[in-house]
């Protein structure tokens, strides 16, 4: 078992944190003997022509959660200037629900100066995009900053479901409190995203995430879920089984 | 000097900020970490009011390069390792955060909390009740082990091809 355990990690470590571009067709050559899969690929492919793969480590989520939506904030300043707000004052909240000032400024300081070299070209004309495209791209696959954006990103979706615990409580199974369940499956590293995390961080920094869950379930279509329910959608995931990647439309 | 890592930045910084304003009841050697920053030791006493009071304690702190992702792994060192249920007599410790609970936002400090919040709500001193077993079987690093947080310390211990894995389960 543990050496099972090493040999899914050294294949994980040989994937990239976040890949290139791919075109959503490479999906197909994973399921060339199964028919469910190939049917759903064919449908996914009716709305997005690209994805971009991310390692799977348990961080996919927050990765590929990131990655896509400062991706999506080059292109529009709007957004962007309403995000750094709440950014920028995510940390006095969390602060403010008893995070240790000491450690969470390391993580806020890395994933501030990433939006912050976003916004300088937010906008902006193409070569300039194209620059800090690459500089993104660069980014989060160093784990000195992907790493530490996957944990700022933890800690507030941690700050979220504690602030709201009456409501987030409903969706924890078992016996574990709020506070609980974020010491044991938000802040961790390497801990495995579900419903609940997306849920809180969608609402935490008020950005609409389409998520398409493509798994062995009846049917052709590939479902998607919005999250805040209604929201307009600006990042798009796709769900298999365990792992999050990015879709491009 | 050449510059510091990530890790070497953030553990002075923890140095300095443990050694300013330690918890009470605990002191850090600052001079060896100074010159090792991979590797501290930790002195801890007994809270007075409860089992473990007048009591003194060593705690040795290594890390790795990829702290604080990488957890600190944590052990009672010395002649007195405290009595308790968590604690083994080769000073490994049960403690869900040294391992799979740790978080990088967690610290050298919150982790020495914990500890003596862990001595302090102690009832009845004494050993995991797998104990020989344990340390007779352990690796020398704690972290090696696969702990299951339930309640009490147990432990089932397997070898699997060559590599062996304890399993420690509080029923």
């Amino acid at each position: 078992m543990k050496q099972q355990r090493e040999i899914e990690k050294e294949i994980s470590e040989s994937i990239p944190l976040v890949g290139d571009l791919e075109v959503l067709s490479s999906l197909e050559k994973e399921y060339t003997e199964d028919p469910i899969y190939l049917l759903k690929v064919k449908d996914l492919s009716s709305k997005y022509k690209y994805i971009r793969r991310t390692r799977p480590d348990g961080n996919c989520f927050f990765r590929a959660f990131s990655y896509a939506y400062l991706e999506h904030l080059l292109t529009d300043k709007a957004e962007y200037d309403k995000f750094y707000e709440i950014a920028k004052n995510s940390k006095d909240t969390l602060v403010a629900l008893g995070f240790p000032e000491f450690t969470v400024e390391d993580f806020y300081e890395t994933f501030i100066e990433v939006v912050q070299r976003v916004g300088e070209q937010a906008g902006s004309s193409s070569a300039g995009l194209d620059e800090v495209r690459g500089e993104l791209h660069y980014k989060f696959n160093k784990e000195g900053y992907s790493d530490y954006i996957v944990v700022y990103l933890r800690l507030v979706t941690s700050g979220q479901l504690r602030m709201q615990h009456n409501f987030y409580q409903n969706f924890i199974e078992g016996s574990r409190t709020v506070t609980e369940f974020c010491r044991q499956e938000v802040e961790p590293m390497y801990k495995e995203s579900d419903h609940i995390h997306i849920i809180a961080l969608s609402n935490a920094l008020n950005v609409g995430v389409r998520v398409k869950y493509m798994d062995r379930g009846e049917g052709s279509q590939v479902i998607a879920h919005d999250f805040p329910e209604g929201a307009r959608p600006l990042v798009h995931l796709l769900y298999r089984p365990g792992h999050y990647d990015i879709l491009y439309a | 000097m050449a510059a510091m890592s990530p890790s070497e930045r953030r553990l002075q910084k923890e140095l300095m900020a443990l050694m300013k304003e330690p918890p009470a009841g605990v002191t850090v050697d600052g001079d060896q970490a100074s010159q090792n920053l991979t590797l501290w030791t930790i002195h801890m006493e007994g809270v007075p009011g409860t089992l473990y009071e007048g009591e003194k304690f060593v705690l040795q702190f290594k890390f790795t390069n990829k702290y604080p992702f990488d957890s600190p792994e944590v052990t009672f060192v010395g002649n007195n390792i405290p009595v308790h249920p968590h604690v083994y007599s080769n000073g490994h410790i049960c403690l869900s955060i040294l391992t799979d609970d740790w978080s990088p936002a967690l610290s050298v400090q919150s982790v020495c909390l914990s500890i003596v919040s862990m001595l302090s709500s102690c009832k009845e001193k004494k050993r995991p009740p797998d104990n020989s077993f344990y340390v007779k079987t352990c690796s020398k690093n704690p972290k090696k082990t696969k702990w299951w947080y339930h309640g009490m310390c147990s432990f089932i211990f397997f070898t699997i091809n060559n590599f062996s894995k304890s399993i420690t389960k509080r029923n």
